[in-house]
């Protein structure tokens, strides 16, 4: 990426501009993703300064600069096709979901701090009015400073430090969290591992969660309420792919902690798992969990993918939820012809041995949920203008239940499940450039329809 | 080795029994600091008192959860053991977690010691039953240190305070203090946390159908809401995994009914109102807060023959059943007035009886609605609270 940097700005021919095309959907990938892509750039690199070279011999042939032109231009498409393959590791240009940015754009690489370093960043900024105007909100959602750093071309780290909701202290609401560190090493040139704090490889959203990547002013509610994105977990975690566009990841991990579970709080009806979740804080770990799934992208424009994740939750604590276990399972496809941008996932989770516990909390407004699940689908379309600049408007209907089921409640005593919650969202996300998208859209939820809502939005990532 | 451990075992199961007995014995207790073992000494001393007849565990019986252990609605202590006090005798068990008193960020009395939370620590506290008329009345704290100075275990606390403690007598009183605070803390036996129901959120003991259901009906913020106060789940006092205290350490205002078996309310101007007074005084211009008595834990309720501050209820089934039935069926509790008009919470001046929670549940009642929980649910609710005792062997 960096020795691609100026190269690229010096990009004139049309091969040039598809490559550099390339370039600019990197970008916008999560850091984590930058690191591992930078060998691919290189080799990349080389590739395009082999082909400028056979461009300069047919130049000189001078035979015909049409044909010439035209030439090119189907190797550039190759170039282009061959993007979801390089990309297969690290996962970065198709799940960045932006085709690629319009010549015109000037090119951009991460600020380089050492000679292999960079520095990323991202950030968003809400506006929120729901039904009840009263209760309109602005936030700062999430303001995210990352760093990651190569050893040798074959290892390397990534970190991101991330701050919620603008103020954080004992008595602010805010939020201050490592949300990934950890060492990657490259073993051969299909298969790497990484260990430490890292973001579990599942659904579209987790990994790719930057203001930039997604579509509307807030993240999907599957992939918040049913995966409790952003999720990471303190493990190992290795990756393999080949070269048909194979994906293949797995890893052990810490998991869930049920003995936080509130019975009396509306958490664990928002997102059974976000209440339960760890993250890397001084996380019980008697119990591991593990993890694998899958992702194809052997057709251009199109990846689908698959991934469980399973583990004990009672982590070794005395109480009646000590043989509990967690399985969330997902599938999820994404296809990008041309301008469109079409997604589906569906998710789906279950907390087993749960009984004795849910009996301990007879009564209580929310017990645990046997199983939760939910599910979306997403149409947008890109257009794309002069200077860099994308308009793309989108709709996307999810249905999600965060308590799909019960056990253990004692007779007379059963809590409702549900709601059957369906939120359709429309809404414009208008990328000024690929590194800054503003945002509009409206929801409508139901049943709860005082949680419908119009919301504006600020993002950026780089 | 074995009939070292098995010696070792017995003697630790003696010391968690916390018995009554008598504070002989030179030894220190195992599993107890010096400190604690004296403190446990002097806590069950009676020569400590005016009347050579009154220790602490005369009110604080260890086989009554350190409360008392008749159905008086106030003990009487003095030298002649004939002077009344004004409050039922709370549980010594649990009050290892119990702050310090504050306001917490919205403004929310929380904590302390004593029912109206006047007293700042343990040690703190420990100065009223050694002095006060009613109860050991020593008077001053010298004739309480002349007392240690001739009790068995002086030398034990001249070996833990100093072979000179016993000339500085504010020192030494407060070091006596210390040491029943560090037995209150240390001593297992006042947080054995072995209830039932401490099994069975452990995993390990299933609860009756009936006591199921009462826990739901405790539980439930619709019926009971008894957890909105005394909260039953674990980690609820914000320490993860804890078990629950069944207490939140805040106040709250109930109308209780004048218990005219107290012999200070025979003074009609006698008005014992918790928080602002007249045992408190530092809250005195917090009208607002007036009637307001610390929550106290729910953790053995089933071995008081006495509820409430003013020990007005002899029973728990009348005590959940004034719970209930406050608001909706008041000319059961509350006396007709000379006028002929009921004098609902009339242990408040009459311009304060809008302090008296009347928004909560289950105390939100109007006359004429149903009350929160039915005679039956009443009945749950009482067999779940009987889960709480301590020493439950499956
Ligand atoms: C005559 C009976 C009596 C004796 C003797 C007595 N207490 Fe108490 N104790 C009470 C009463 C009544 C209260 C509640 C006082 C109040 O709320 O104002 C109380 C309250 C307490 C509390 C506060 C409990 C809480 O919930 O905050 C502690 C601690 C305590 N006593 C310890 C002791 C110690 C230690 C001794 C011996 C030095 C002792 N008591 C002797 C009757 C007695
Ligand atoms: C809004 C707070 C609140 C709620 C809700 C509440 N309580 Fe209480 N409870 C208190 C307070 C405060 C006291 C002490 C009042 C006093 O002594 O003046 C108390 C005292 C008691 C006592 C007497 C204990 C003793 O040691 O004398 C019992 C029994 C009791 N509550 C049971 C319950 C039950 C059962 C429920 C549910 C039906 C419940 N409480 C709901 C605040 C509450």
């Amino acid at each position: 990426m960096i020795a691609a940097k100026g190269f690229l700005m010096h990009a004139r021919h049309p091969l040039a501009v598809a490559l550099l095309a390339l370039g600019l959907a990197l970008p916008r990938a999560a850091l984590a993703d930058e690191a591992a892509l930078q060998k691919r750039i290189d080799a990349l690199e080389a590739q395009l300064r082999a082909l400028q070279d056979q461009l300069t011999a047919i130049r000189a042939d001078a035979k015909s600069a049409q044909a010439s032109a035209a030439n090119a231009q189907a190797t550039a498409e190759k170039a282009v096709a061959a993007a979801p393959q390089a990309a297969a590791s690290g996962t970065a240009a198709v799940a960045a979901g932006n085709a690629a940015p319009p010549a015109s754009m000037a090119p951009y690489a991460f600020p380089q701090i050492g000679p292999n370093t960079v520095l990323s960043s991202y950030g968003e900024i809400q506006y929120n009015v729901p039904q009840n105007s009263n209760d309109a909100l602005a936030d700062v959602g999430r303001f995210v400073i990352g760093i990651a750093h190569s050893f040798t071309d074959r290892t390397r780290m990534a970190a991101e430090f991330e701050v919620e909701h603008a103020v954080t202290s004992a008595d602010d609401s805010g939020e201050a969290e490592v949300e990934q560190a950890y060492v990657e090493h490259d073993f051969t040139d299909h298969a790497s591992g990484k260990a430490g704090l890292f973001l579990i490889p599942v659904g579209l959203l987790n990994e790719h969660h930057e203001p930039t990547v997604y579509y509307g002013v807030y993240r999907n509610h599957v992939e918040t309420a049913i995966i409790p994105t952003t999720w990471r977990e303190i493990g190992v975690g290795g990756t393999w792919h080949d070269d048909t566009g194979w994906t293949v990841n797995a890893g052990l991990t810490t998991g869930f902690n049920l003995s936080k579970w509130d019975p009396n709080s509306d958490e664990g009806r928002e997102s059974p798992l976000g209440s339960i979740h760890q993250e890397g804080q001084l996380a019980a770990a008697k119990n591991l969990s593990g993890y694998a799934g899958f992702n194809w992208r052997g057709v251009p424009g199109l990846e689908a993918g698959a991934t469980v994740f399973y583990g004990g939750a009672g982590q070794g604590v005395d109480f009646a939820g000590k043989d509990a276990k967690v399985t969330l399972y997902e599938g999820h496809v994404r296809w990008t012809p041309g301008p469109w941008d079409l997604a589906a996932l569906y998710a789906h989770g279950a907390i087993s041995d749960i009984g004795d516990l849910n009996a301990t909390f007879a009564g209580a407004p929310t017990p645990v949920p046997a199983t939760f699940d939910g599910w979306y689908t997403q149409a947008a379309y890109k257009f794309t203008f002069g200077g860099g600049q994308q308009l793309g408007p989108f709709i996307r209907y999810e249905q999600y239940n965060t308590a799909r089921s019960y056990v253990g409640l004692p007779v007379g005593f059963d809590v409702p499940t549900g709601p059957n919650n369906k939120a359709t969202t429309l809404g414009l996300n208008y990328w000024l450039t690929p590194g800054v998208v503003f945002k509009l859209d409206y929801q409508w939820l139901r049943p709860d329809d005082t949680q419908s809502r119009f919301a504006l939005g600020i993002g950026y990532a780089f | 080795m074995w009939p070292f451990v098995a010696a070792l075992t017995l003697s630790i199961t003696l010391a968690a029994c916390g018995g009554g007995g008598g504070g002989a014995g030179s030894a220190g207790d195992p599993g107890l600091s010096d400190r604690a073992a004296l403190g446990k000494k002097i806590f069950f001393d009676p020569s400590l008192s005016a009347s050579g007849r009154m220790a602490c565990s005369t009110c604080h019986d260890p086989a009554f959860a350190h409360a008392q252990n008749n159905a008086l609605p106030v003990q009487s202590g003095g030298a002649g053991l004939d002077v009344p006090g004004f409050r039922a005798v709370p549980s010594l068990n649990y009050l290892e977690k119990n702050p310090s008193f504050f306001f917490d960020s919205e403004g929310t009395p929380t904590g302390g010691f004593n029912r109206d939370g006047r007293a700042q620590t343990l040690a703190d506290q420990a100065q009223r039953p050694f002095l006060a008329a009613h109860e050991m009345a020593n008077g001053t704290p010298d004739v309480v240190v002349q007392k240690l100075a001739a009790a068995a275990y002086a030398d034990d606390f001249r070996r833990v305070f100093g072979s000179a403690i016993f000339a500085d007598i504010d020192t030494a009183f407060l070091r006596a203090r210390q040491a029943l605070e560090a037995y209150e803390r240390e001593d297992p036996a006042f947080h054995p946390y072995d209830s039932k129901y401490d099994a069975f959120l452990a995993g390990r003991a299933t609860l009756t159908a009936q006591e199921i259901r009462g826990l739901a009906l405790y539980q439930d913020p619709t019926k009971g809401n008894c957890s909105g106060c005394h909260p039953s789940a674990r980690g609820s006092d914000g320490t993860p995994n804890s078990p629950p205290l069944f207490t939140d350490f805040t106040y709250d205002n109930l109308g209780l009914p004048r218990n005219m078996a107290i012999p200070a309310n025979a003074d009609p101007a006698y008005l014992d109102m918790g928080l602002c007074g007249p045992e408190r005084t530092d809250l005195a211009g917090r009208r607002d807060l007036c009637g307001a008595f610390k929550v106290p834990t729910l953790r053995n309720v089933a071995t008081r023959k006495v509820f409430f501050h003013n020990g007005a209820f002899s029973s728990l089934k009348d005590a959940l059943t004034f719970y209930v039935q406050r608001d909706t069926n008041p000319e059961k509790w509350y006396p007709m007035g000379s006028s002929g008009a009921l004098e609902k919470f009339n242990d408040l001046p009459p311009d304060l009886a809008g302090n008296v929670n009347t928004t909560e549940v289950p105390y939100n009642r109007k006359e004429g609605e149903p009350p929160a929980l039915t005679d039956a649910e009443i009945d749950d609710v009482v067999a779940f609270l009987q889960t709480l005792t301590d020493g439950y062997t499956p």
